[in-house]
């Protein structure tokens, strides 16, 4: 054994002195033969002869060496360092092969690892929990009310944490918004500037659900769920970090939350969130048992819980569904055909992106493939112009093993290369795509290049010679000894070449009409009129502290102000405020019930806002019918209400929008009792979830008879954003120096935001397209050049022969088009396959559009036009003359 | 390239050499091959280049070493001397040797007989 590692030792030793050891030898060698020499002179011979004689005594000094070199260090190792220095010295010789080829696979490598980071921070990396997969989420469902995926009534929270067998325990947490962001109201002062947090209000046993430990401090008990407990908070890392310096007696200290104190029992480590990475505070719900168990109307609260060890996610299923019938039959009130849905923690999370992260996954898989077969491609047009320097190493004795090693070491090294660049191109592409990409991507993930994304370039750096290098390594070492066998490998190379070009092509049209499918989506969703005039006008949340501001009219009359003071600055065209701003969702529902329907017809569901007079008119959303709110719509005053469009006309089927106006509803079932409330306005809808969902029926109350806090501010004028942004800062440190905005924006930005997911993918997938068809293009164009260049002497004689150059490119450019044509029907067949799996992606068309279609094999045709039309004009130059001199 | 036959003489002008410089000290290359074919009486006519393969070999393993000194006519040549692991190895292997030789004999003795 010890003997065995000696040699081993030795070897590695040999391998890296390998110049000094070769030196050596020789002189030994030489000291040997002086030596012989010298004694064959002694016994008589002529110094010429004596040295013969030790030659041969010796016997072939060469062999010697050779064997010496052999068995002094490792033999593969050191062939293969030789093949890469081969290698590398045939790059440089060949700059444009090699440069293309590099490029092309550090695209390759570096878009499939760009993507992976994405899949990997979304999908795959686990959630920074303990044991996250026996983590759910649970929603509530009805069929009733179209709902499928609501959040839960308290009281059903509460019933589900006593009566359950399957979970360790059940929380919850307030979700005002479908994005299950953090809310706004919570401002913490004393430390510079107020400053507007995002918090999440908690049930006292959801961080020990999670199981995450806290970097100091504890997290909060099931007790502090409840009114009178709930003063204390738990800070994320960030918010430790930017706020109080990382004090790390944080712990135990007061902050002052919105006027009130609160105190620091604990710090969350830096890789923790929840349930969005924006959240900076966690709060404890603060309810009363009594009116959590009073609430079951009303449905906000985000529900998780953790599964026992043994049991699986159907047994909870099971388990919660009886659940759910035992509260139906006991409160069919609220609780008619309520049923639970369960998913898992991760899969909640990673919804909303899943399909797209799937389908751009998929398209960079289909983009590598082409990046592969370009490659093979490349290297089977040059193995042909390399046959004769592979016939002279065959017939210098290179054994088809041996040469078929060193074409895969060039493919290697190739990919490697390539590889670095890749990876190269993804760090650079990482901060720019993950900015771009920053609403795409759910809120929870981070996406880095960690070591596992390196680890994947890696492995696809090695994997991809497996896909382009093995059949070109194998066509070029098999042509024969010396006389190249001119005929028959060539053509056998020229078919797979024209193979390869089909299937670059076949993939190229899968991505472009892909990509045709989400463009078309785009540009119907930015024609679509959100129902507002989203020009010069800024936006900003606003919420005033019930500590200071306890009495409704205390709030009413400083938004009244604010209000106010805004429209008397310069260049204020018009200001507002409502609840809830366009494309950011809702703030709650309830029911409806219409004057003259019976007793038990009432609508579920309405969405409700509130808004100061002037909203409407600051946010360009037109009056369809009736008025808008006026100053003497005050609590004294009977109820009035304004419907958006949708509401009108679903609910007034055929009657004429202001024959609406004049319509009584009351907010409540018909058993509820609630007032009357005229419909006095009708008004366009304003887009709610998104431009490319439809607006729900939606009710409008003034502030003066339904308060709202927070209110989001609109404020339109002629001055730029930044400008209007810093005016209405000050403003409104003038009315109270301790109020904060948050959410400042534009409407623009609201917009455009909105599509953002939209973008990104159209981006990305239009970007790989291009690059696709890009490729294929080169593909074309490589084989169809070979082609001319190979058949030059042909071309010219027929050209002496009195061909027109008219038919020689026509000849050309249909050799050219063959694989092309193939490959297109080949890949529409695989398009219709695949686009309509990204259905749910598409906006305003069908997987199977025509037109789209039609566009994308056209484009692709066009390109392929082109990149036959240069080979084939050059052939229609061909020089008779020149050509047949050639031979 | 008859494998076994050569393993035979490998490990055979292996022992042979460590023989040489067990009986002789530290001895160049050139010093090994004479030696053994005068010991021989120039029965074994070896290509001297041959000593090399079972020198490196010999390094390999640690049981001779090198080192360069000066030869008896001034020049300089490449020294090999046993080293101790070599010792141990030269006496394990004559011993293997000379059993494998005795058997051998007998066999060919019966089946001579």
């Amino acid at each position: 054994m010890r003997t065995w590692l000696a040699v081993w030792l030795s070897r590695a030793r040999g391998l890296v002195q390998s110049r000094r050891l070769d030196d050596e030898f020789r002189r030994e060698i030489a000291s040997h033969l002086d030596a012989l020499t010298a004694d064959h002179i002694r016994r008589g011979m002529t110094p010429d002869e004596a040295r013969r004689t030790a030659i041969v005594r010796f016997g072939g000094a060469m062999q010697v060496m050779e064997e010496n070199r052999e068995h002094r260090s490792l033999p593969l190792v050191e062939t293969t360092v030789q093949d890469v220095r081969y290698t590398l010295r045939a790059l440089r010789k060949y700059p444009a092969f090699s440069v293309v080829a590099i490029a092309t696979l550090a695209i390759g490598i570096g878009a499939g690892t760009a993507v992976f980071s994405f899949v990997h921070a979304v999908l795959l990396r686990p959630l920074p929990y303990a044991q996250p997969q026996q983590l759910v989420r649970i929603y509530e469902t009805n069929p009733l009310r179209n709902w499928t995926k609501s959040t839960s009534a308290p009281a059903n929270w509460a019933d589900w944490k006593t009566r359950n067998q399957a979970f360790t325990d059940v929380a919850a947490y307030e979700q005002f918004n479908p994005i299950g962001s953090g809310a706004n109201d919570i401002f913490l002062t004393g430390f510079g500037e107020p400053q507007g947090l995002k918090t999440v209000a908690v049930s006292g046993n959801l961080f020990s659900i999670l199981g995450t430990p806290p970097l100091v401090g504890r997290v909060f008990t099931d007790d502090e769920t409840y009114e009178g407990k709930g003063r204390v908070v738990i800070l994320s890392y960030g918010l430790w970090q930017s706020a109080f310096g990382a004090d790390p007696q944080i712990v135990g200290k007061t902050i002052t939350l919105s006027g009130r104190g609160y105190d620091v029992v604990g710090v969350m480590p830096r890789s923790f969130f929840f349930p969005g990475r924006d959240v900076q505070l966690w709060t404890p719900l603060g309810y009363t048992r009594e009116r959590i168990a009073q609430q079951r109307r009303p449905h906000f609260l985000g529900t998780i819980a953790r599964m026992k060890p043994d049991v699986r996610i159907e047994q909870a299923r099971a388990d919660m569904t009886g659940i759910a019938r035992q509260l139906e039959a006991q409160y069919p009130d609220t609780n008619t055909q309520m049923g639970v849905r369960l998913e898992f923690l991760h899969d909640t999370f990673a919804s909303e992106s899943r399909t797209a992260l799937l389908m751009l996954s998929a398209a960079v898989a289909l983009l590598f493939l082409i990046v592969c077969a370009n490659i093979a491609n490349l290297q089977l047009g040059r193995a042909v112009s390399r046959s004769r320097e592979l016939a002279i190493r065959r017939a210098l004795g290179a054994a088809r093993a041996r040469l078929l090693r060193q074409l895969f070491t060039e493919s290697m090294v190739l990919s490697l290369l390539g590889g670095i660049f890749g990876v190269g191109l993804a760090f650079l592409t990482q901060s720019a795509l993950t900015r771009y990409a920053a609403s795409a991507v759910p809120l929870f993930a981070e996406v880095t290049i960690d070591r596992t994304v390196l680890l994947f370039a890696v492995a696809i750096s090695l994997g991809a010679p497996m896909l382009f290098g093995i059949i070109p390594a194998l066509m070029s070492s098999k042509s024969g000894p010396v006389t190249e066998r001119a005929e028959s490998s060539p053509r056998e190379a020229r078919t797979l070449r024209n193979v390869l070009v089909a299937a670059e092509v076949a993939l190229s049209i899968v991505l472009a009409v892909g990509a045709a499918l989400l463009i078309r989506s785009l540009a119907f969703l930015q024609d679509v009129d959100p129902g507002f005039n989203q020009e010069q006008t800024i936006a900003f949340t606003m919420t005033l502290p019930n500590a200071r501001y306890a009495e409704a009219s205390a709030r009413f009359n400083a938004f009244r102000e604010i209000e106010r003071r805004l429209k008397e600055q310069p260049g204020v065209q018009g200001v507002g405020g409502t609840s809830t701003l366009a494309l950011r969702g809702f703030t709650w529902t309830g029911d409806t019930s219409f004057e003259g329907r019976g007793t038990t017809d009432f609508e579920r569901d309405t969405r409700h806002g509130s808004t100061t007079l002037d909203y409407f008119s600051a946010m360009g959303i037109r009056r369809l019918a009736g008025r808008w709110f006026a100053e003497t719509d005050t609590r004294q005053t009977p109820q009035v209400t304004i419907v958006n469009e949708t509401f009108a006309r679903r609910y007034y089927r055929g009657l004429p929008l202001d024959q609406v106006v004049g319509k009584r509803v009351a907010f409540g079932r018909p058993q509820d009792n609630a007032p009357w409330v005229e419909i006095v306005g009708v008004v366009a809808d304003e887009k709610q979830d998104g431009l490319d969902k439809p607006a729900e029926p939606t009710v409008y109350s003034s502030i003066g008879q339904r308060q709202q806090n927070p209110l989001t501010f609109v404020v339109r004028g002629t001055q730029p954003a930044d400008a209007m942004i810093a005016m209405a800062r000050r403003v409104i440190a003038e009315v109270d120096k301790d109020l904060a905005l948050t959410n400042v924006t534009t409407l623009k930005q609201v917009v455009e935001g909105s599509m953002e997911g939209h973008r990104f993918r159209t981006t990305l997938l239009g970007t790989f397209a291009g690059i696709a068809l890009f490729l294929a293009a080169l593909g074309i164009y490589g084989v169809l050049a070979y082609f001319v260049s190979q058949r030059s002497r042909e071309l010219g004689i027929r050209l002496a022969l009195g061909a027109k150059p008219s038919e020689l490119f026509r000849l050309v450019v249909g050799q050219g088009m063959r694989p092309v044509a193939a490959g297109a029907m080949i890949g529409i067949v695989g398009a219709v396959g695949l686009t309509g799996l990204m259905q749910s992606l598409l906006f305003g068309v069908k997987p199977f559009d025509l037109p789209t279609y039609a566009a994308a094999t056209a484009t692709l045709a066009l390109i392929a036009l082109v990149a036959c039309a240069l080979p084939a004009v050059r052939a229609t130059k061909v020089d008779p003359l020149v050509a047949l001199r050639e031979e | 390239m008859g494998d076994s036959k050569s393993e035979v003489l490998q490990g055979t002008l292996d022992l042979m050499v460590l023989q040489t410089l067990e009986a002789m000290g530290p001895q160049h290359g050139y010093g090994i091959a004479r030696r053994i074919e005068q010991v021989s009486e120039d029965v074994l006519q070896l290509n001297q280049g041959t000593i090399y393969a079972s020198l490196l070999r010999l390094q390999q393993r640690r049981w001779i070493s090198a080192s360069w000194g000066v030869s008896d006519n001034n020049r300089k040549a490449k020294f090999y001397a046993i080293t101790k692991a070599g010792r141990r190895q030269l006496a394990a292997e004559t011993e293997n040797w000379q059993r494998i030789a005795g058997v051998i004999g007998r066999l060919l003795r019966l089946a001579g007989q």
